[in-house]
């Protein structure tokens, strides 16, 4: 439906040159993934070929050892174990950004208090510093702590550089929003709960769920922090993928680890992509 | 219906005094306006009536019993914001049954009232639309309804015509003087338009950086204004030095008889102000008796049903205003004339 109405929309309402601009654009989001995708199913692929000489499919019967994608989808590849550490910790790291950040981002947008515009930049501190000094300092802590190599460790390294970015998506959206209907709702008679639950939280709720959306992404994509404090212990998409390719060459399961990879997100952001339009956008929102 | 009386009310913010001082009393069914420029603390009086704002010092009493702590959602007042706040993620009519649900309305009287308010503010057709799909008037009238369905004792309006064009704005005006009168609910609106003011209201408070300068009706502020800057905001043009003593006003213009029987004044210094309209613009010397000014006219504005003259009398300006029946001419000497009862003098309080 979605492509439907793009369509309609490429039609109707784009000139020849913005056609041709969403084109390009949309080739140079999409054009990496294209290697990737015949990648995963060559058997073998030389340069200066422009498609793989031998594919997967005709060799499967033929090699002893599992290929491609008989390797990415057996047990042998921990494929699934890590898809499953990765979604799990992508979304307990954004239900507490969320509730941290939350209330933080209230403030930042309504109150003034002596040294917020330093509490705002120390807040974005962790976008600055190379993750790979925070990670060196902090695993140091936390193994005296006895969390290196443990879920809380990796949820809690995960929080540092998402609460930055949730913090001022947030505190976007509730600059956005004004005190007057938070004002209206209590004059109208609505208690505290009533005018959260009736009228902040549906009002806040696109830019929550583009927040929520993004920490998801951005903590299961993350490596460096992941991979200090998992200690080989606990493996995710990306560490997976990483100890694949860090010999330097991509063969054809290292490609299909890394679509894999790309799985979580995509059907995350297909279903938060229908969450906004209908609940909020659908309805005269935003037009 | 509810009395509405602020004594001593003053409102800080930190260390800026957004009001000073401000005491007044609104009657029951009264409608007034809070009338000042901008940044005077009109919308931070309403908020504090409403109980968005504490006071900082002083009272707000509602028929005689102290609601300063008493909390918004308890007041049972009603409000209708500048930018009407409508709830953008509800229709129309969720938006209008809002106040009546959070309260626990039973739905069977909720249809009802949702029902007959509809009714009042004509937006029947409009019930499953969302805000963003309705027009300035439109929403303003959704924003009243809203209000108006929880049947508040205040109502209350921060600016509710600023954002509409001048034909509606004209509707709207009589939409809610009419709804008012008919409910009888003591009502305050702010506005910074005089005009607006003087049309809608029973009584204006005017305020003049957090301090209430003037409260009367809107003739007495208009022909009797205590101090030059309300004469000012209220649109008086001539305004002029004087010299008074023994009911007589000495200007650089000439001598003004003043009626002393009606309008007392001391004698010293004072300000004589002549509203535009109450002059009489005369071509010729023989009919004019009494408070005569010799001058000639130096521009005409013309504004369709009225016009201006600018003459100028012995080096001061005098505007005369008068309905265009005719037309008189640049660079004409004209005498003028003024009764002695339509002049009024601001003094300095003694
Ligand atoms: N929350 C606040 N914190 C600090 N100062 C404030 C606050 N609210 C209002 N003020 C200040 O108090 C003064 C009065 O504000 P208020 O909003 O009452 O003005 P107003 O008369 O409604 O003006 P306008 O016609 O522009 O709406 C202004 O100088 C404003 O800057
Ligand atoms: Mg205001």
């Amino acid at each position: 439906m979605a492509r439907r109405q793009i369509k309609t929309a490429l039609n109707t309402r784009l000139s020849t040159f913005q056609k041709i601009y969403l084109l390009l654009i949309a080739g140079f989001i999409l054009g990496p993934f294209i290697p990737l995708i015949i990648q995963s199913f060559a058997f073998r692929w030389a340069w200066p070929d422009m498609l793989p000489s031998t594919w997967w499919l005709e060799q499967r019967e033929k090699s002893l050892l599992p290929l491609a994608w008989d390797y990415v989808l057996s047990p042998y590849s921990r494929v699934w174990e890590a898809t499953i550490n990765t979604v799990f910790i992508g979304s307990v790291v954004t239900v507490i950004c969320l509730a941290i950040c939350l209330p933080a981002a209230r403030v930042l947008a309504r109150e003034k208090f002596r040294g917020k515009a330093a509490f705002e930049f120390f807040l974005s501190m962790p976008l600055i510093v190379p993750e790979a000094a925070i990670g060196i300092a902090l695993l140091m802590i936390f193994i005296s702590l006895g969390l290196a190599g443990s879920y809380l460790g990796i949820i809690i390294v995960h929080l540092i550089p998402t609460i930055p970015y949730m913090i001022r998506m947030l505190t976007a959206v509730y600059q956005g929003l004004g005190r007057d209907f938070e004002e209206q709702a209590m004059i109208l008679g609505a208690s505290r709960w009533q005018v959260m639950r009736l009228v902040t939280l549906p009002m806040l709720l696109p830019g929550v769920v583009a927040g929520a959306l993004f920490t998801f992404l951005v903590s299961t994509n993350i490596f460096l922090l992941t991979f200090f404090m998992g200690q080989g212990k606990i493996i995710t998409l990306p560490t997976l993928l990483f100890s694949k390719i860090a010999g330097g060459t991509l063969d054809a399961s290292a490609a299909g680890i890394t679509l894999v990879v790309t799985i979580p997100g995509i059907i995350l952001l297909l279903i938060t992509e229908r969450f906004i339009k209908e609940e909020a956008f659908g309805k005269g929102f935003g037009n | 219906m509810t009395k509405v009386q602020l004594k001593g009310v003053r409102k800080d913010f930190g260390s800026f005094t957004a009001i000073s001082q401000i005491d007044l009393d609104i009657e029951s069914g009264e409608l007034v306006a809070l009338l000042g420029p901008s940044g005077c603390g009109k919308t931070t009086t309403l908020r504090m009536i409403a109980g968005l704002e504490v006071p900082t010092y002083g009272h707000i009493l509602f028929d005689d019993d102290d609601v300063s702590e008493v909390p918004v959602q308890d007041r049972n007042v009603g409000m209708v914001f500048q930018r009407y706040a409508l709830f953008p993620h509800m229709t129309v009519e969720k938006n209008v049954m809002f106040g009546l649900k959070v309260r626990g309305t039973p739905s069977g009287e909720i249809k009802q009232r949702l029902e007959d308010i509809l009714d009042v503010v004509q937006l029947e057709q409009f019930r499953h639309r969302f805000p963003a799909q309705l027009s300035g008037g439109q929403m303003q009238r959704v924003a009243i309804a809203r209000t108006l369905i929880t049947n508040p004792s205040v109502l209350m309006m921060d600016e509710p015509l600023a954002n509409l064009d001048t034909k509606l704005r004209g509707e709207m005006r009589r939409f809610i003087r009419e709804l008012q009168q008919r409910l009888g609910i003591t009502t305050i609106f702010v506005t910074h338009d005089q005009v607006e003011a003087m049309e809608l209201a029973d009584r204006v408070a005017v305020i003049f950086d957090g301090v209430l300068a003037q409260y009367d009706t809107p003739e007495a502020l208009y022909q009797r204004p205590n101090s030059v800057e309300i004469a000012d905001f209220m649109g008086a043009n001539n305004i002029f030095d004087a010299q008074v003593s023994n009911g007589v006003a000495k200007t650089a213009f000439g001598d003004l008889q003043l009626d002393t029987d009606t309008k007392p004044v001391r004698d010293g210094t004072g300000r004589v102000l002549l509203r535009g309209e109450a002059i009489d613009l005369l071509l010729g010397e023989g009919e004019a008796s009494q408070n005569v000014i010799t001058g000639k006219v130096t521009a005409r504005e013309f504004f369709g049903a009225t016009v201006n003259y600018t003459v100028d009398c012995k080096g001061e300006t005098i505007i005369v205003n008068e309905q265009s029946r005719r037309m008189v001419d640049v660079g004409q000497d004209v005498w003028l004339t003024i009764q002695p009862q339509r002049i009024w003098v601001i003094q300095d309080a003694a």
